[in-house]
């Protein structure tokens, strides 16, 4: 018998198979389908909610609702797309009374966040991998100014390259939504760069 | 390009995420299996009413047989029941 950590990916077929006996009552399958749908989640949570114990509860609860609701999968999207979007909902429920953005200034940054700032300002060539952890955080540090949405747009978009297309499949959002709000995003994230730009001068 | 906009990019390809297959910390799989048997299945669900129905059945059947079956026959018992079967008899034309 097939161990559930070793069933990482799963074609439709699979996947349909599963859905079916978990309905019926197969633990084994629910266990497949929860190692399958995890990394999805946990990427998910973890990208749009660093404090680590807030990820992890936000993922259980994720997971929980995904598995307790099988029977509401209608099979009108992939799977991952629904459980996507559960765990997408699931975060911004938790996010969405943030109210306060703050700003940012160059003082906040770490030695090495300040170092990523003035290394793109001064040089034109892509950054080195050994900057590769100060950049996520700097990039981090941006997004905070967004509002929840945003955040999460520019994650999937920028982050983990999806397009517009696979975005709105992920979050329901339309097409014209996500263009929007990408452009805004976007805009304001410059601005807030700029503002760590002209300390650095 | 706004040149803003090109060192945005640089920082956003930097700090995109690796390729990575989070493993569940220890004890999750275990809460999350838990909340979907306390949640129930339809299928689960019928076999429990099943089993509950057919316990509940039995316990009823064994109440109702309790009094007759633990009734022991003594001619004191004999005798009332042999009252009781004229007095039947009697009230019936």
């Amino acid at each position: 018998m097939k161990r559930p950590e070793d069933c990482p990916s799963m074609t439709d077929a699979e996947v349909n198979d599963r859905l079916e006996r978990g309905r019926k009552g197969d633990e084994q399958a629910v266990l497949e389908l929860f190692h399958y749908m995890y990394p999805h989640v946990a990427k998910l949570v973890y990208a749009n909610l660093p404090p680590k114990e807030q990820a992890e509860d936000l993922i259980q609860k994720a997971c929980v609702k995904v598995i307790t609701h099988l029977h509401q999968f209608s099979g009108k999207v992939p799977f991952l797309h629904w459980v996507s979007r559960i765990a997408v909902n699931t975060c911004l429920n938790q996010i969405r009374h943030e109210k306060h953005r703050p700003e940012l200034r160059l003082a906040d940054l770490s030695e090495e966040e300040a170092s990523v700032v003035e290394h793109l300002a001064t040089a034109t060539d892509e950054l080195d991998a050994s900057d590769r952890v100060a950049a996520s955080e700097l990039v981090e540090k941006l997004l905070q100014g967004l509002r929840p949405n945003d955040r999460l747009l520019m994650r999937l978009m920028y982050l983990e390259g999806h397009g517009v297309a696979e975005i709105s499949g992920l979050t329901g959002w339309s097409g014209t939504t996500i263009k929007v709000r990408a452009f805004r995003a976007r805009a304001q994230m410059r601005k807030r760069y700029a503002m760590l730009m002209k300390e650095n001068l | 390009m706004n040149p803003l906009d090109n060192q945005l990019d640089r920082l956003f390809r930097a700090a995109a995420p690796l390729a990575m297959n989070p493993v569940p910390p220890y004890g999750l799989e275990t809460r999350v299996l838990a909340a979907w048997r306390e949640a129930g299945t339809p299928g689960l669900w019928n076999m429990g009413v099943l089993v509950r129905g057919l316990l509940f059945a039995l316990l009823i059947m064994g109440l109702s047989l309790w009094p007759a079956l633990s009734q022991k026959s003594t001619p004191e018992a004999d005798y009332l029941q042999l009252a009781d079967s004229s007095l039947q008899v009697d009230t019936n034309p």
